[in-house]
């Protein structure tokens, strides 16, 4: 899983993710997810390129979700495919962390 | 069917309980969907079907001691019916029977093995527990898309 970080104007923050987001990929992004969390209030995930994303790869986003919108922010999840977005909603994550398919109404809501 | 005795074959694989075989299961399923054309959609339901039942069985039921083993079967498609059976050695555990914990409690209290068990449930077509002489065997069923009646 990678990962890399854009400020975009407006005070937001990209995280763009790419590839599996299994135990492994988890784990991987696990620390930098949590420094963001710790740090940033407007986030946004960029999710078109998770081509997989199991339990442990919501609990990844979740907890980072929790932890910025206790600190008075917002995270949103931007363009998961069909099948992860599948996984999102089976598992009710997309009432803690909206999904949104168009980048402006994804921004609209961090700011 | 013990363990020791399960033939190698290109559809049977054998993992050690460490979270780091649960890797194998991509590159498995891809060489499996290529060769009998199953769809995106099915491939990434057996995918996850999988990472979450290893990692229970890892983690739960074998309580991450090292050196057991699990084996995971595909079945031939049969009547437009892909088939994943998943057998170990651990103590009875039926994820049938475990509750479903996605609704109504609040999605950041959910337990990452509840989770993962509603997932199975949401993604497998069909499942099947059995209770084996050694442990437990989970039988993991897709229908293929185009055997699904249109109206």
């Amino acid at each position: 899983m990678q990962m890399s970080v854009e400020e975009l104007a407006g005070g937001v923050t990209k995280v763009v993710l790419e590839g599996r987001l299994d135990i492994a990929g988890a784990q991987e992004i696990d620390l930098k997810m949590n420094v963001i969390a710790g740090s940033k209030k407007a986030v946004l995930v960029d999710m078109q390129k998770v081509s997989f994303m199991g339990s442990m790869g919501l609990r990844a986003l979740v907890a980072p979700a929790q932890a910025i919108k206790g600190r008075g922010g917002k995270m949103v999840l931007f363009a998961p495919t069909e099948m992860v977005e599948k996984v999102l909603k089976a598992s009710a994550i997309d009432a803690i962390i909206p999904i949104h398919h168009e980048f402006q109404s994804a921004l609209a809501v961090l700011q | 069917m013990s363990l020791d005795s399960a033939s190698t074959n290109e559809d049977t694989l054998t993992l050690e309980s460490k979270l780091s075989e649960i890797l194998r299961i991509p590159l498995w399923l891809q060489s499996l969907a290529t060769r009998d054309g199953i769809s995106e959609r099915t491939q990434f339901g057996m995918d996850l079907c999988l990472e979450e039942v290893l990692s229970n069985i890892i983690q739960h039921g074998y309580a991450r001691t090292p050196h057991r083993r699990i084996l995971v079967r595909y079945g031939k498609p049969q009547e437009g019916t892909f088939t994943l059976i998943v057998e170990d050695e651990a103590p009875p555990f039926n994820p049938l029977l475990f509750p479903d914990s996605a609704i109504p409690h609040p999605p950041g209290q959910l337990s990452h093995g509840g989770r993962g068990i509603h997932l199975l449930k949401q993604f497998a077509d069909t499942l099947n527990y059995e209770q084996t002489p050694t442990g437990n065997r989970l039988t993991i069923s897709f229908v293929r898309p185009e055997s699904i009646p249109q109206d």
